[in-house]
């Protein structure tokens, strides 16, 4: 037996020693709920909620407690540029805001709801994977490939992004220092799930809440129709059409690369139903104090308009503290079309693999926008998780690791720098961000184009089997 | 046919192997020649080091509008001699009676307020150092709690707030001067002297823009802690009724009541707490008796926690106003056994000598510096590397920076214990112009201090190394790690001949991500720093027990807690292949990054820290393979390997630096136990720093030596 093998089965039966089975994950996520519970607990002074890396100006709990009262004091929440979230989440977690148990932290029951979304998410996130798995294994059986998923028993992709989204420390530091991205990141997953078990109405009403809550989320009815339309991730169509040729008579491959345009129809009726829901909603709920009219305007006017230009760990507020104001209309335009700029091509090329690609959206929208908040890397991060099989040969795994464990623990001390001792400044701190960017940037790179070497892999793999 | 063919070639070669960007190249030349590279950045980084005095720039003034010593001093005799009479007052009163204390504080309000200024007491419990693993990356005094002490002990500061005429009493000037009102001593007497002197000048002129307040610090528990407390007090306002309704008992039965009726009927003595502005900087003032002077001298102290400095602009208006105005001889605190050391004035010799020979050869080279200067930069530099890496203060200016106040300590020290009235008041007159001269210079302030650095190292009180300069010798230290890790990364995942199987196999290897044991082991063992760190805290509450006896049990559980984590964690499996490697590089990594945030965080540490573990790290190899090989590289790499291990076991360097320092006299354990609580009593970084990046690493450089591979 060569060295190698035996090197990847000890690593192998590492990992299940790790993650183990449906135990093992059961096990981890219940650590990892009681983890959070006991950080909730914990009487730190580390003010998680204040630091600007958890809590933008979108996801703060103080914001929504201050907002909640606005409202509770018969104004508009949206007055005095406070609060800028959704009001549904506002007539949800506010009452919890200021719920108060005796010996407990505050905000004790608002956290319990976000370490509950968590949970949930890693769920969703889990199942899936399964379902990526599943659709995996019979493309790889229908293109006569030998499966090695198969062999490895416990080892499930799923199970291991759901693991990394729970214990990532991303995810941990959001859910303990009250932001509302675990909120925002359930939806996402949730169209995500929604659409990969083909679920139209469970699929829209999670895009549809997603886009009301944080606006980014609006680009993945792309990846949504496609999945909807194609069914999960598979290797490039024209490889079992290459296959059919070879074969003739075998017409079960066929059907799968067939678009679905009643299912894509499905959706798009059902997502005008909930947003027409969601829309009625949200009247209801600032009717007394304001308008839809308002609402939008504090909420994606002030996404797209870049008006809170404190310090963050994105790229956008150093710029436009520094930009001309006649030049401001210009760069925001320039700055958010370079999001949309990417969606065609990447829709284009990635088509085959609508999670992929809405992983890939999620990425890139989480360096671009215009408050990023470790909340999101969260979410990327585990859902890369995802396409362990497919993603197993990424160059720079061990670099990108090094450069988000520094950038993580850089940029607080530059923070410190430069506002409580005063000897560093605003560069010290946009230079981690820059950094933790360029990071990023690698990460979407490296992992697209790994994507795409494996889809490589298979075709040479596959047409050498059609030679023989 | 032809087509079939070049599809074959296509296969058999790699496909998609396009030629890498020049950047990449360089990247790959660099890693593939690390060991090169890695030697001459060592090197490079060390004599960069050795540099650094050569490299030191003369200091100059950088803000404008300071312009120090353009106004002639308004300072009289007549403001000497009342202050003279205030001094003697104070010493007059007998020490041992139990109210002397009370009756100094009432006589220096009395004198206060006859000068028309506000005056109020400040009451203060010193507060024991808490340890506050997490206190360095929250705000300043966040997590203070302000339990309830007992009502025994507590000091009292008495302060004077002399209103600007002219301004809108937003900003302000401190001057500290730090008393024992239970004592008499003649130069703190002295030091209340000159800052009378001052104060009652600047309660007359109609210049001042800023509000002058006078500290005169209860110094019976500490000058840093009542300084502290106070500065505490007037930023972070209390305003929960039950701790000051406590605080109040505490004081009621006692002689604050006393003071407030009998001392002044007059409402001048304010009850409540006195504010002024935001503070623009603060001077402590205090004078000492340093027997066998030549002249008088000034000795600046300006290292506040974590090595942080006051901005440089404050100490260069001392300085020049000190030397050039009156007189004074200006010191910097500097290690007086490297002056003893043969070999740093031989260095010194050589570089004055390759500065000459430079000289000559082109006469624009101007980098010579003469031997002695050289010995004398270098022990400046060393002291003040050393008093940064502690990261405690060196006096009570250290309080004003955790606000953001640039504050320096300014100790006088005259040439002799002044007998004669005359040149008693001729010195008073000079230091106390000295004062007047840096308030007048701060009082023209617009902004806060921001001109000039805040990040350099003092070479001597009027040359400076910039963070520009200094980082370089620092970077070229730590630039091969990165190397090295990516060269050892490179050879442990190199694809293996003998493992290519049947290329028809859709093999998903997870190869690319073997390092993640590597990384799993070297985060085990950080969490044991972290649990090695948080012990001390625990340790400590055992009462009656010696500092030796808690490093015994400190020792001994930290390695109990090693052992354990050793056994829970063995791999039942063989070592493979490039596991060593793999961890090598991880542990590189780590101290990369662990040292990268160091030297932001304290440059010093980073650098000191730096020194030891850039080899240690970078010659680690497992002794079997180099037992095995048995040529003289090896023995020479094994020899260096247990040294270099054996000095950077924290305790042991502690104990190599005391003797290198002191001379090796009486080695007591318990000194390496005091010397850690005083760390983390003052909230140190350093002390997370050896807890949680060098100890880690060290044991896992002992992993590497040890590994049977």
């Amino acid at each position: 037996m060569p060295t190698a093998n035996t090197q990847e089965e000890n690593s192998k039966s590492e990992l299940q020693k790790n993650h183990g089975g449906g135990g093992g994950f059961t096990r981890w996520a219940v650590v990892a709920v009681i983890f959070r519970l006991a950080l909730i607990y914990f009487p730190g002074n580390l003010n998680l909620s204040s630091r600007p890396e958890v809590s933008t100006p979108l996801t703060s709990i103080r914001r929504l407690a201050e907002g909640y009262w606005l409202k509770q004091s018969s104004m508009s929440p949206y007055a005095g540029s406070m609060y800028h979230g959704s009001p549904l989440l506002l007539s949800v977690l506010g009452p919890l805001t200021v719920k108060r148990i005796e010996g407990q932290p505050g905000h004790i029951l608002c956290s319990l709801v976000f370490v509950l979304a968590d949970l949930i998410s890693a769920i969703l996130i889990r199942a899936t994977g399964r379902k990526l798995q599943i659709a995996y294994r019979k493309s790889l059986k229908s293109l006569n490939l030998p499966n090695k998923s198969t062999d490895s028993g416990a080892l499930s992709s799923g199970d291991i992004a759901a693991l990394v989204y729970l214990w990532n420390p991303f995810t941990i530091v959001a859910c303990v220092g009250l932001s509302t991205s675990p909120v925002e990141n359930l939806f996402t997953i949730l169209t995500l799930y929604g659409a990969a078990t083909g679920l139209a109405p469970l699929a829209a009403f999670g895009w549809v809440m997603a886009t009301h809550l944080s606006l980014y989320p609006a680009i993945l009815i792309i990846p949504v129709i496609l999945l909807l339309g194609y069914g999960p991730d598979a290797p490039p169509s024209k490889l079992f059409r290459s296959k059919e040729h070879g074969k003739v008579g075998d017409g079960k491959s066929s059907q799968e690369i067939i678009f679905s345009w009643r299912r894509a129809f499905h959706l798009l009726v059902w997502t005008s139903l909930w947003s027409v829901y969601v829309l009625v909603l949200c009247s209801i709920s600032v009717k007394q104090h304001g308008s839809l009219q308002e609402m939008f305007q504090r909420t994606y006017g002030f996404i797209l308009t870049v008006e809170d230009l404190s310090p963050n760990i994105g790229v956008l507020w150093y710029f436009f503290a520094e930009v001309f104001d006649f030049f401001r209309d210009f760069f925001l335009i320039v700055f958010h079309s370079n999001i949309l700029f990417m969606i065609l091509p990447l829709a284009i090329r990635l088509k085959h693999r609508p999670c992929f690609l809405a992983f890939v959206y999620i990425a890139i929208s989480s360096m671009l926008k215009s408050y990023p908040s470790v909340g999101d890397s969260a979410l990327y991060l585990g859902l890369l998780g995802l396409f362990l099989d497919e993603l197993a040969d990424m160059q720079f795994s061990f670099f990108l690791f090094c450069g988000y464990v520094g950038v993580s623990l850089l940029s607080p001390v530059m923070h410190n720098l430069w506002i409580w001792r005063g000897t560093g400044n605003a560069n010290f701190y946009y230079a981690t961000a820059m950094a933790y960017a360029c990071f990023q940037i690698v990460l979407v790179v490296e992992s697209v184009s790994s994507m795409l070497n494996h889809d490589r892999k298979l075709t040479k793999l596959s047409t050498s089997k059609l030679q023989k | 046919m032809a087509e079939v063919e070049k599809k074959e070639v296509a296969a058999a070669t790699p496909p998609w192997k396009p030629k890498p960007r020049p950047i990449v190249r360089l990247g790959i030349v660099l890693i593939s020649h690390s060991l090169l590279v890695s030697v001459v950045c060592c090197t490079a980084g060390v004599v960069a080091l050795f540099l650094l005095p050569m490299l030191a720039k003369n200091t100059y003034i950088s803000e404008n509008a300071l312009m120090p010593g353009s106004a002639s001093s308004m300072l009289s005799n007549d403001d000497i001699s009342e202050a003279e009479r205030l001094a003697k007052d104070l010493t007059s009163l007998n020490s041992g009676a139990a109210d002397a204390g009370i009756e100094r504080r009432r006589v220096l309000a009395k004198y206060l307020s006859d000068l028309g200024v506000e005056v109020g007491y400040h009451k203060f419990e010193p507060h024991q150092n808490q340890f506050h693993p997490l206190h360095f990356f929250s705000s300043p005094d966040s997590g203070l709690s302000r339990e309830n002490g007992s009502c025994s002990s507590y000091g009292i500061n008495v302060v004077g707030i002399i209103r600007a005429p002219q301004a809108d009493g937003k900003e302000a000037i401190v001057l500290v001067t730090p008393f024992n009102f239970r004592k008499n001593s003649s130069s703190e007497a002295l030091s209340i002297s000159i800052g009378y002197a001052v104060f009652s000048l600047l309660s007359r002129v109609t210049w001042l823009a800023k509000d002058i307040i006078w500290l005169v610090a209860d110094s019976q528990y500490g000058e840093y802690a009542s300084v502290a407390s106070w500065l505490r007090d007037y930023h972070i306002p209390v305003f929960s009724a039950s701790s000051s309704d406590n605080a109040d008992s505490c004081f009621e039965g006692n002689n604050i009541n006393l003071l407030r009726e009998e001392s002044l009927d007059q409402t001048e003595i304010s009850s409540g707490f006195r504010r002024a502005g935001t503070m623009a900087a603060a001077l402590v003032l205090k004078v000492t008796d340093v027997k066998g002077q030549l002249e008088d001298t000034l000795s600046v102290y300006a290292e506040a926690s974590n090595g942080q400095m006051p901005n440089l602009d404050l100490i260069n208006v001392v300085n020049y106003l000190a030397v050039h105005r009156q007189g004074l001889r200006v010191k910097v605190e500097k290690f007086i056994s490297v002056l003893r050391w043969e070999w740093i004035w031989v260095l010194g010799d050589t570089l004055n000598f390759i500065g000459k020979v430079a000289g000559s050869l082109n006469p624009e080279w101007k980098f010579g510096i003469s031997t002695p200067d050289y010995v004398e930069g270098t022990a400046t530099l060393a002291n003040l590397l050393y008093r940064q890496a502690l990261g405690i203060p060196t006096g009570p200016h250290g309080a004003f920076r955790d606000f953001q106040v640039d504050a320096i300590t300014l100790e006088i020290s005259p040439k002799v214990v002044y007998t004669n009235q005359g040149r008693r008041n001729e010195f008073i007159l000079r230091s106390a112009r000295l004062i007047e001269g840096v308030v007048r210079s701060v009082n023209n302030l617009l902004e806060k201090f921001h001109q000039s650095f805040f990040l350099y190292l003092l070479t001597s009180p009027a040359k400076f190394v910039s963070v520009g300069v200094y980082m370089i010798g620092f970077a070229l230290l730590v630039a091969p790690l990165p190397l090295v890790a990516a060269s050892l990364y490179v050879d442990a995942n190199k694809p293996d001949p003998s493992s290519q199987g049947p290329k028809h196999k859709l093999q998903i290897n997870f190869k690319p991500w073997k390092w993640l044991s590597a990384a799993k082991q070297v985060f085990t063992v950080h969490a044991w720093g972290v649990f090695v760190s948080l012990l001390p805290y625990f340790i400590s509450q055992i009462p009656n027990s010696t500092p030796a006896a808690h490093s015994i049990i400190w020792f001994s559980l930290s390695t109990f807690g090693l052992l354990v984590l050793y056994l829970i964690t063995k791999s039942p499996f063989k070592p493979q292949k490039g596991e060593w490697e793999n961890l090598k590089s991880v542990t590189i990594s780590v101290v990369f990054i662990g040292l990268l945030l160091m030297s932001v965080v304290n440059f010093a540490t980073a650098q000191i820290g730096a020194l030891v573990l850039v080899p240690a790290c970078l010659l680690a190899q497992p002794l079997k393979l180099d037992i095995r090989d048995a040529s003289l590289k090896s023995f020479l790499r094994i020899a260096c390997n247990v040294f270099i291990s054996f000095v950077a076991f924290p305790p042991v360097g502690f104990f190599v630096l005391k003797g290198v320092n002191e001379g090796s006299g009486n080695m007591d354990v318990g000194e390496f136990w005091t010397w850690l609580e005083s760390l983390w009593a003052w909230n140190s970084a350093t002390y997370i720093y050896i807890g949680m990046v060098h100890l880690p690493c060290w044991v896992l450089c002992l992993h590497i030596l040890l590994h049977s591979c």
